[in-house]
C-alpha cells in the first residue's frame, strides 16, 4: 500500500468487461518526503476521492476480484481517503 | 496500472501453448512530465503486455502488472505479468485535458 495524490481524471470507452462502470482516477504516488513519483498510476475508486485529494492506494487485487469477479484485471484500489499524517515531528494536515 | 503507449506488436514463434492466439504489444510507459506535455513520448522502460482491446500503435492504454494481469485468463495458469486493461479515450489532469 502506499499514499499517491489524486490528479486528475481517465476517460476510457474500450476496457476489459469487467471494468464497466469503474471510476479511473489519475494519481502519483507519493514518497515519504512528499514528493511525487515520475510515472503516474490509474487507480480504481470507489470511494469518491476528489482532485488533489490523499488516498490509500492497495496494490492487492483482492478487492477488486471480491467486487469485480476473478477474471479482472484491477489491482490498484483506493482503498481509504487520507485525514492526515503524522510524519516525524510535524503533523501535515490535508 | 500504469499508462503506455503502443509502440508496436510481438510475434512469437514458437511460443508457450499459453500464449496461442494472444496479441502482444510493445509498450512506451509515460512519465508525469510527458503527459503534461501532451508530446506523444513515453520516457521509461519498454515493455510487453498482453492486448486483448486492439490498441493501435500510438494508442495510450493503462495496463495491469503481476499475478493480476493474469486474472482475465483464470482459471487457466498463463505466465502473463502485463495486460492491456483499457484503452485511454481522454485524461482530465486538474484543469487541462490531454487526448
Amino acid at each position: 500500500m502506499f499514499l499517491a495524490r489524486i490528479g486528475g481524471t481517465v476517460v476510457a470507452a474500450v476496457k476489459h468487461p469487467t471494468l464497466d462502470g469503474c471510476r479511473f482516477l489519475l494519481a502519483q504516488r507519493l514518497e515519504a518526503d512528499g514528493s511525487a513519483g515520475l510515472e503516474p498510476i490509474v487507480v480504481v475508486d470507489w470511494l469518491g476521492a476528489g482532485n488533489g485529494a490523499i488516498v490509500l492506494v492497495s496494490t492487492d487485487g483482492d478487492i477488486a476480484r471480491t467486487r469485480l469477479g476473478n477474471t479482472t484485471p484491477a489491482r490498484m484500489v483506493v482503498v481509504g481517503i487520507l485525514d492526515s499524517v503524522q510524519s516525524h515531528a510535524s503533523a501535515r494536515q490535508e | 496500472m500504469r499508462l503506455g503507449i503502443v509502440r508496436g506488436h510481438v510475434t512469437l514463434s514458437p511460443a508457450v501453448a499459453a500464449y496461442r492466439g494472444k496479441t502482444l504489444v510493445v509498450l512506451e510507459p509515460v512519465t508525469m512530465e510527458n503527459l503534461n506535455a501532451r508530446n506523444g513520448l513515453g520516457g521509461g522502460k519498454s515493455l510487453v503486455a498482453v492486448d486483448e482491446l486492439g490498441a493501435a500503435e500510438g494508442q495510450m492504454v493503462a495496463f495491469t502488472e503481476g499475478r493480476e494481469a493474469a486474472n482475465p485468463f483464470w482459471p487457466d495458469a498463463v505466465p502473463v505479468d502485463a495486460y492491456c486493461t483499457l484503452i485511454v479515450d481522454s485524461i482530465n489532469i486538474h484543469a487541462k485535458t490531454v487526448s
